[in-house]
């Protein structure tokens, strides 16, 4: 019986004796960043709360896009640092979910997932980004449509084409602030293609469409 | 199996589910990794490959990695650079043909979400996402 007990009680010592434990400040961030940012960067705050120090084994993001480095290798008993994801924007849009995942000597915590989320301004919504006339298609106007993103008020819309073989046309199209855009091809009997470039009021942030004329089929 | 253990079973079953129950209240608005991408928009390989010179290949990993290698022929279209890159995509593309995205294995992201603004904003059809990816392509070269 006093075996038993006196194992119990040195069990329990050892358990709470040596103990290293990575305290995370916050494992989700929420980033907002402004149009034309090029990245979005976390910062993901740790201490080690422990009486032991606390390793780390490897940082793996989820997309090649997001890069995450921590400040120190080894986070002694009591010290502070943090992990920083830094997302490259690029052309990517709408919202971005990047999990970061931390691997550390700790036990108890062997694996924890951060994650960033990067809320990305979609000032505006084209639909659709590509029009095409297949060969000897009438060469009528094809339609695209311009919607303000949320919290953006465009007043005019500047297009201009790559290509003088295309002609665009902007009006308004509602009192909601959209817009559409009327592109035209001069002939549909030979290739041809062009991109659009779109500006938002004098905003430096450009937007694409791209149209084209295809080729003629190949011959069976 | 008496009452009294078949209730203690169930109690058991009920708090098992809890902590479970709990996690699905609290994570409600967490976006998965992946985005929901329906079996009708993946292919595999073999399926792929069947296409012959039907199918334009798209490689969605960044540059480093498509420069290091990639499918014969594949495109480079990646959100690293979507704006520069798409315009050369649309010059290869034509409506009877089918487009195959893939990134670097089954569990990454890029290929799906190329694949769906191919589908949504240059509103293409035939848009598929190749299974497992480049890991799978090497494979069975």
């Amino acid at each position: 019986m006093k075996t038993g007990i006196f194992a119990f009680t040195l069990s329990i010592f050892v358990c709470f004796s040596a103990r290293a434990e990575l305290k995370w400040e916050q494992t989700q961030v929420e980033l907002r960043p402004a149009v034309g940012d090029k990245e979005a960067v976390g910062h993901f705050k740790y201490e080690n709360t422990g009486d032991k120090p606390v390793r780390f084994k490897s940082i793996r993001t989820s997309c090649g896009c997001t890069v995450a480095q921590t400040q120190k290798e080894e986070v002694p008993p009591g010290e502070k640092g943090e992990i920083t994801a830094t997302l490259k924007i690029g052309g990517r849009t709408g919202t971005q979910v990047k999990a970061v995942t931390v691997d550390t000597d700790d036990p108890a915590h062997a694996v924890t997932v951060l994650t960033l989320k990067a809320i990305l301004p979609d000032m505006l919504e084209i639909t659709p980004t590509f029009v095409y006339w297949t060969d000897h298609e009438a060469p009528k106007p094809k339609t695209v449509v311009v919607h303000p993103g949320k919290n953006f008020a465009v007043k005019e819309l500047k297009v201009t084409s790559s290509n003088l073989e295309f002609s665009a046309k902007v009006e308004r199209k509602n009192v909601a602030g959209d817009f559409k855009i009327d592109i035209e091809p001069k002939q549909t009997t030979r290739p041809a293609e062009t991109t659009l470039t779109i500006q938002p009021d004098d905003s430096a942030k450009i937007f694409y469409v791209n149209a084209r004329v295809m080729n003629a089929p190949a011959p069976q | 199996m008496t009452p009294s253990l078949l209730r203690q079973a169930l109690v058991l079953v009920a708090l098992a589910f809890l902590p479970g129950i709990g996690e699905a209240i609290y994570y409600r608005d967490k976006v998965s990794w992946q985005s929901p991408i329906p079996a009708s928009e993946m292919v595999t390989l073999t399926q792929a490959r069947a296409w012959g010179e039907n199918t334009i290949w798209v490689d969605a990993r960044p540059d480093e990695e498509f420069a290091r290698d990639h499918v014969p022929g594949a495109i480079s279209l990646n959100e690293d650079r979507w704006n520069e890159l798409l315009p050369q995509f649309l010059e290869k593309w034509s409506p009877e043909k089918r487009t195959v995205v893939y990134c670097s294995s089954q569990s990454c992201n890029a290929s799906r979400e190329v694949a769906r603004r191919l589908r949504a904003e240059a509103q293409l059809k035939n848009v598929f996402v190749l299974e497992g990816g480049w890991e799978e392509w090497l494979k069975k070269k």
